[in-house]
């Protein structure tokens, strides 16, 4: 088992992180533990962040809203702007969403996870912090591929910006599973549709969630569903599992695009 | 490495020496003897193994015991039949086997506590992490109903 860490301050815990062997930071433990169990973890070091203080707050502003990395998932259902309060609250389940954090959602990396696309859309910004000083990675350049990210050795996640979600705008979060009602998703969307524009975040159907965007301009709700589903066709790239097979996963991420799209053109003309 | 900790568990503290590794859910079977805190599906699926911490609903499986150093737990083994949910859980007979129900119990408690009327629909979701093998999931819904009702009559 690796040696477990106990930081008092962010400062003692970069210094950790940049100075051990082999360590790997401790956030809620929710996918740490099942990596344990699953016999495929291999860190020397654990720097948890549950003792460094002030990692929980959620301070807004007019502009958006800042959170901390060790806030939790389940907090975000009503702290986020709509959009991300969706994605978040379909995440696992209440007891989970208690104990995961927003940071180790994001560190983690997995292709599949739901708040990933909505953090996409709405143009989220990563903050990551090393021993050298705090950077901003935007979220449309943190999942760089299968199961990585932007976060370089020895930096964590100390923050994430969401800006507000425009008012005017319709927005939904379709989440579709193959194997059970509360199983990961298989195809996730979400999506904000303006009158000119409609920004899509995709989960679970290529190795890293992806953004695109459609012009709807002049359109009507079915020319901007299939204006919609011709801009996620070129990045589509399931991987096949026991969740189906490529092609399956491309119709239903078909489908699952379609289905947000209409919902969020309601949703923009009548509220 | 091994840390002493202290847990108060159904208000009694606990002065446990525990691995740096270990899981709530053993050191709560083991050290500490509550055994109605159950595993079941080991990766947070399930609820067999729902403990509360501060009235929050916790994983046990997937929690770290050191983290728990302070906390305030409750357990099936706090609870008796004049608790609204227990004896909701009992009259409705929600119970087969029974595995599944301390961990229901306690998801009902925390959402009794968050929201005293929950729909049908609420019910539903808060308890959507927890599987009853058993599958007595009407009578569970049904006695989560009536204990919102024996706790705040309309
Ligand atoms: C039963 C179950 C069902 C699930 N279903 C879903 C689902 O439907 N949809 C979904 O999206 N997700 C699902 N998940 C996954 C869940 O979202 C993740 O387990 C959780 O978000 C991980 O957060 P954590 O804080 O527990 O991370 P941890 O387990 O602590 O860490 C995960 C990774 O991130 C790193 N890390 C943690 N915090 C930081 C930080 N601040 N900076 C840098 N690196 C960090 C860790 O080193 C590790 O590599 C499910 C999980 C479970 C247990
Ligand atoms: S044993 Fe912990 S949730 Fe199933
Ligand atoms: S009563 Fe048997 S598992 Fe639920």
């Amino acid at each position: 088992m690796a040696q477990l860490h106990r930081p008092g301050s962010l400062d003692e815990a970069v210094e950790l992180l940049s100075g051990l062997d082999n360590a790997m930071v401790y956030g809620g433990g929710t996918a740490i533990q099942i990596l344990i169990k699953q016999g495929i973890l291999f860190a020397d070091h654990f720097v948890d962040l549950a003792t460094v203080p002030g990692l929980r707050e959620v301070t807004a502003d007019d502009r958006g809203v800042t959170v901390g990395p060790m806030v939790s998932i389940r907090r975000m259902e009503t702290a986020a702007p709509p959009l991300a309060a969706d994605a978040y609250r379909h995440v696992a389940n209440p007891r989970v969403r208690n104990t995961a954090s927003v940071g180790g959602n994001l560190a983690h990396g997995d292709y599949r996870l739901d708040p990933p696309t909505a953090l996409l859309v709405l143009d989220a910004v990563v903050l990551a912090t090393s021993a050298g000083g705090t950077r901003e990675i935007p979220v449309r350049e943190f999942f760089t591929d299968f199961q990585e990210t932007a976060l370089e050795p020895g930096e964590l996640v100390s923050g994430v910006r969401i800006p507000n979600q425009d008012a005017s705008a319709g927005y939904h979060f379709e989440k579709n599973s193959s194997l059970g009602e509360n199983d990961w998703p298989c195809a996730s969307a979400a999506v904000l549709l303006d009158d000119r524009t409609v920004h899509i975040g995709l989960g679970a159907v290529a190795p890293v969630p992806v953004y695109v965007t459609a012009d709807i301009a002049g359109l009507d709700d079915q020319g901007a569903v299939d204006a919609a589903i011709a801009a996620v066709e070129p990045v589509l790239d399931p991987i096949p599992d026991v969740r189906g097979g490529a092609e399956y996963k491309r119709r239903l991420a078909r489908v699952t695009v379609e289905d947000a799209v209409r919902r969020a053109w309601k949703d923009r003309d009548h509220g | 490495m091994t840390t002493q900790i202290t847990v108060k568990v159904n208000g009694v503290e606990h002065f446990l020496d525990v691995e740096d590794d270990a899981l709530l859910l053993d050191v709560l079977r083991e050290k500490v003897g509550t055994t109605s805190v159950r595993e079941g599906c080991g990766v947070g699926a399930c609820g067999a193994c729902t403990v509360l911490s501060g009235g929050m609903s916790v994983s046990s499986c997937l929690a770290l015991a050191v983290r728990y150093d302070g906390a305030e737990l409750t357990t099936a083994e706090g609870l008796d039949e004049t608790d609204d949910v227990v004896s909701s859980f009992v009259d409705c007979d929600a119970a087969q086997c029974g595995y599944c129900i301390p961990g229901f119990v306690l998801m009902s408690r925390e959402l009794l506590a968050e929201n005293a009327r929950p729909s049908e629909c609420q019910i539903t979701e808060h308890l959507e992490g927890n599987i009853c093998r058993c599958g007595t999931y009407p009578e569970i819904r049904k006695a989560v109903a009536a204990a919102a009702e024996r706790r705040s009559p309309r």
